[in-house]
């Protein structure tokens, strides 16, 4: 059953004086199963940031549409938005985005507090949570206290505590070195094996390879896409590397 | 050429920042025309010339002294606030190979430039509103003036060092402080990472003990005069409670109120609480000055208005008629009637039969410790030296003695009282004793109370409890007391024997009163001459002389407390103005992230603004409570201006406060311009 489903998506932006216009995604289709975990690449400029803003209905398509669960988002009004949002997706971002007015754990709570949990139930959904993510003893730290791994941890906990049914990252892996990285996609592995959904947007190769399912971008369109089917990590990422060379070196394979 | 591309990097840096650079400039030139204003009236030959002008040029020049110590501190707190938000640029700058000679006369040429458009558009402003200034304040101290246009050099002169003197130490600080940064702490300066604030109890309940402190002993201080002293120490315990209420306290309130989960895990609570523990700790002092600025003004406002507008009550209580002469004697026994009928014969003479009849009386005046019926006059002057305790003031007594006669002639009726007896009226509570003992004379017997006085007493004289006390024995009486008093061997505790005239001067002018007053004088003096006058001296008290010089105080008093609370007002609406601007700045980042954790666009703007509201307001309603605890202090302190009207005083008061709360809003709607501007573009951008 798919969980989110693209339909001729599209977006076209236009200058602040309406005198140029540019088109960011054109007839955009695809479709996510439950329990998958899709990488969606592309260079920079490609449109893939512009999908995933489309996809957190964060912004409005210029046509076609996004079905989250069989709901069209742009049908939902204004003031459900954010409701939505904040208990069917779960977001982490490359720059973290935790708000360092808060500790850690404040920051995690923060779209628990906003669909008014308790704070027993709160906590109570933190503890587990917590231990697993490694981030048990750095609750009461602030975000400039911890190191940048730490907060795409505790980022990771935001997104998954309110047991979304789809977790979006934005270049989760971009601000982090390289044993943070490996940390957090295995992470992301683990969180999906126990069927969590996934939507990764990234230009990073080895971010990809984690991926149950690889999407090319270019130019606005969906290009190609690649399977893992029975690859190692390591076999698929040779793939998508053969991909991309076949992708910059102008090829025209469909 | 190089001279010329420093002034454009200049020019071009003030351009690009006239956010921060215009309302900058406009306050300096605000108070170079605020000062120029007063100085040119301080030296004006309109006000010398006026009656009072003496007092006046004081006071406008005690109110320079205030403008340029302000403008000092303010202009540096106001400058170093735009060296932290152009500390980027100037990093830039170095980075890009321009040494610290070379900011330096960047500096230089910005300094210069602030300068020269702040003094020059403030004296321009100050020329134009001078005549202005000074038709209001002749009009406020009852003189006049004629339509004349006039440039003082001298003030623009003054206006040049004084401001020139501040620029050239803003320049020195900023040099200094170029002088000690390294490029990368210049270009880093702006994002380094923020702490979380810490709630420190210690310095919150400070501030809360010296707080209460302060209001106590505003609310407990007896006499303005002799507790100058305590006043002070009050005032100052309020800006030092104030600050620390605001810096700590506030953050110590916040962190209190994340412990309780209950409470602060409330959507509605949960990124107010927090963030405004960041927000009051990047602006505590800011909002701070703003309270004690708010405090000054709203004092300052609501006393000197209610000392200007509750005067002419004033006036006619210290003098209840519009002509008083008095002789003086040594001793009641060279009291004669005959020299009473001479001096109302003169009183008719001089006023042209306008005066009427003028009121006559006889009396002796000393004053005494009372206690159950019996008056201790011995020690009177130690009383009064000890006298700031109400429970002894309570006691002391103002006493006129008067003989019958007096009584009988004015009213026209005839008391039969026998030596021995008498009348008593008081000022207060009616007198309850059966009899008035009072030392060194014998027991007096009390026939009956007054329930009104056939003439008017001055107000002063009602501040403690005063009894009229009609004699008919009154020769023998005032004898014993002059010999009694006088056997204490103490200069002070001699009681004063006059005789005095009183009249009414209907229908003429203040000019017409005062030559009264000036004919009157002069007949006094020469009858002085003569050897043989039973007095020792004369006063002559005319009510148009009194409210010339007590408007000529009071009016430009009040002017300049009209004319300092402009200049405060305007000082914290550039402090209101800054911190929306670096507020703005702080959130806008903050509104990107809340929007994609799943807030709706209504709960930042509702959770934002409730946060701006009560960092705004907050440093308003404080100032309101400092007020009500300053207003036992103040009502006592126009007391000593011989203005008593408590009611007017109120209303003065909450009128002040409500015309600058409209105010305050009103700079608040403009300012949150700026903010939203400032958080709509980062919306754009993303």
């Amino acid at each position: 059953m798919s969980i989110l489903e693209v339909h001729d998506l599209r977006k076209v932006y236009t200058s602040r004086f309406g005198t140029q216009q540019v088109e960011a995604l054109r007839r955009v289709n695809f479709s996510v199963e439950k329990g998958e975990y899709v990488a969606i690449m592309g260079e920079s400029g490609s449109g893939k940031t512009t999908l995933l803003n489309l996809l957190a209905a964060l912004d409005k398509p210029t046509g076609g549409k996004v079905l989250l669960d069989g709901v069209d988002l742009s049908t939902l009004p204004e003031k459900d938005v954010a409701a939505f949002r904040r208990d069917q997706l779960g977001f982490v971002f490359q720059e973290f985005n935790l708000l360092d007015t808060f500790t850690l754990e404040d920051n995690i709570y923060l779209p628990l507090v906003l669909a008014g949990k308790s704070p027993r139930e709160m906590a109570g959904r933190l503890e587990p949570l917590a231990k697993w993510l490694g981030i048990d003893g750095l609750l009461k730290k602030y975000p400039y206290e911890v190191s940048g791994g730490q907060k795409q941890r505790a980022a990771a906990a935001r997104a998954l505590i309110t047991e979304p049914k789809l977790l979006l990252a934005d270049e989760p892996t971009g601000a982090l070195d390289s044993r943070s990285t490996d940390e957090l996609l295995s992470l992301f592995a683990q969180v999906n094996r126990h069927g969590q959904t996934i939507v990764m947007v990234t230009h990073s190769v080895k971010a990809a390879s984690h991926a149950t399912r690889v999407l090319f971008i270019r130019d606005g369109e969906v290009f190609h896409q690649l399977y893992r089917g029975r690859d190692t990590n390591e076999q698929l990422y040779q793939k998508i590397s053969d991909t991309l060379t076949v992708l910059a070196t102008g090829g025209e394979a469909r | 050429m190089k001279k010329g591309f420093y002034l454009r990097l200049a020019l071009d840096g003030m351009r690009k920042n006239k956010r921060l650079y215009l309302p900058y400039l406009l306050t300096c030139g605000g108070m170079v025309m605020m000062f120029y204003i007063l100085y040119s009236l301080a030296y004006s030959p309109v006000v010398r010339d006026m009656r009072g002008g003496d007092t006046m040029a004081v006071v406008l020049l005690l109110g320079t002294v205030v403008i340029t110590v302000f403008a000092l501190l303010f202009m540096l707190y106001t400058n170093s606030f735009l060296a932290r938000r152009r500390n980027r640029e100037f990093g830039l700058y170095n980075v890009l190979g321009m040494n610290k000679r070379n900011l330096s006369r960047i500096l230089a040429w910005e300094t210069l430039l602030s300068a020269l458009i702040s003094i020059l558009g403030g004296l321009a402003g100050g020329l134009l509103f001078s005549k202005l200034a000074e038709l209001f304040l002749t009009k406020m101290a009852g003189g006049s003036t004629g339509f004349s246009f006039t440039v003082a050099p001298r003030s623009i002169a003054a206006a040049f060092l004084f401001f020139g003197a501040i620029f050239a130490l803003l320049l020195l600080v900023s040099l200094t402080r170029v002088g000690v940064l390294r490029p990368l702490d210049l270009l880093k300066s702006e994002a380094a990472g923020e702490k979380p604030p810490k709630a420190n109890w210690v310095l919150a309940l400070v501030g809360l003990g010296l707080l209460g402190g302060a209001y106590y002993l505003a609310v407990t201080i007896e006499s303005p005069l002799t507790a100058l002293f305590i006043f002070f120490a009050a005032v100052l315990m309020v800006i030092v409670a104030t600050y620390l209420l605001f810096i700590a306290g506030s953050v110590t309130l916040c962190r209190l109120l994340q412990k309780n989960k209950k409470y602060y895990y409330k959507s509605a609570h949960f990124v107010s609480v927090s963030s405004m523990a960041f927000r009051m700790k990047r602006n505590g002092a800011g909002l701070a000055s703003i309270c004690i600025l708010a405090t000054m003004v709203l004092v300052m406002l609501s006393s000197t208005s209610c000392l200007y507008f509750g005067g002419e009550n004033a006036i006619r209580g210290m003098a209840p008629y519009d002509m008083t002469a008095a002789l003086r004697y040594d001793g009641p026994e060279k009291c004669s009637e005959q020299t009473l009928a001479e001096l109302a014969d003169l009183a008719e003479a001089v006023s042209g039969g306008r005066a009427g009849d003028p009121i006559t009386i006889t009396d002796m005046v000393f004053g005494g410790y009372f206690e159950n019926g019996s008056l201790d006059i011995a020690g009177y002057s130690r009383f009064l030296e000890v006298s700031s305790s109400p429970s002894v003031l309570e006691h002391i007594r103002g006493v006129y003695l008067l003989p019958l006669r007096d009584l009988d002639r004015l009213t026209g009726e005839s008391h039969a009282l026998e030596p021995g007896q008498a009348l008593i009226w008081s000022s207060g509570d009616a007198y309850k004793y059966d009899t008035l003992l009072i030392q060194g004379c014998a027991p007096i017997q009390v026939a009956g109370t007054l329930k009104e006085l056939p003439f008017r007493l001055t107000t002063e004289e009602t501040l403690v409890t005063t009894y009229c006390v009609f004699i008919p024995d009154w020769e023998e009486r005032a004898g014993e007391l002059q010999a009694f008093l006088e056997s204490l061997g103490d200069e002070m505790a001699l009681p004063d024997t006059e005789q005095a005239c009183f009249f009414d001067l209907p229908g003429l002018g203040e000019e017409e009163q005062l030559r009264i007053a000036g004919e009157l004088r002069q007949a006094l003096l020469d009858r002085m001459d003569h050897d043989d006058r039973a007095w020792t001296g004369f006063t002559t008290t005319a009510r148009a002389d009194l409210r010339s010089s007590f408007f000529s105080m009071n009016g430009s008093l009040f002017f300049l407390g009209i004319i300092l609370s402009i200049v405060f007002i305007a000082a914290a609406a550039l402090i209101i103005y800054y911190k929306q601007l670096s507020e703005g700045y702080e959130d806008q980042r903050r509104f990107g992230i809340m929007q994609k954790v799943g807030m709706t666009a209504g709960e930042i703007k509702s959770a934002v603004d409730s946060q701006v509201l009560t960092v705004f307001f907050a440093p308003l309603l404080m100032s309101g409570l400092h007020l009500s605890f300053a207003f036992p202090f103040v009502k006592k302190l126009i007391r000593l201006f011989g203005v008593t009207n408590t009611p007017l005083l109120i209303l003065t008061s909450v009128l002040c406060f409500l015309i600058f709360g409209a105010f305050y809003v009103f700079v608040y709607r403009r300012t949150a311009r700026a903010y939203i501007a400032i958080v709509s573009e980062g919306e754009e951008r993303r």
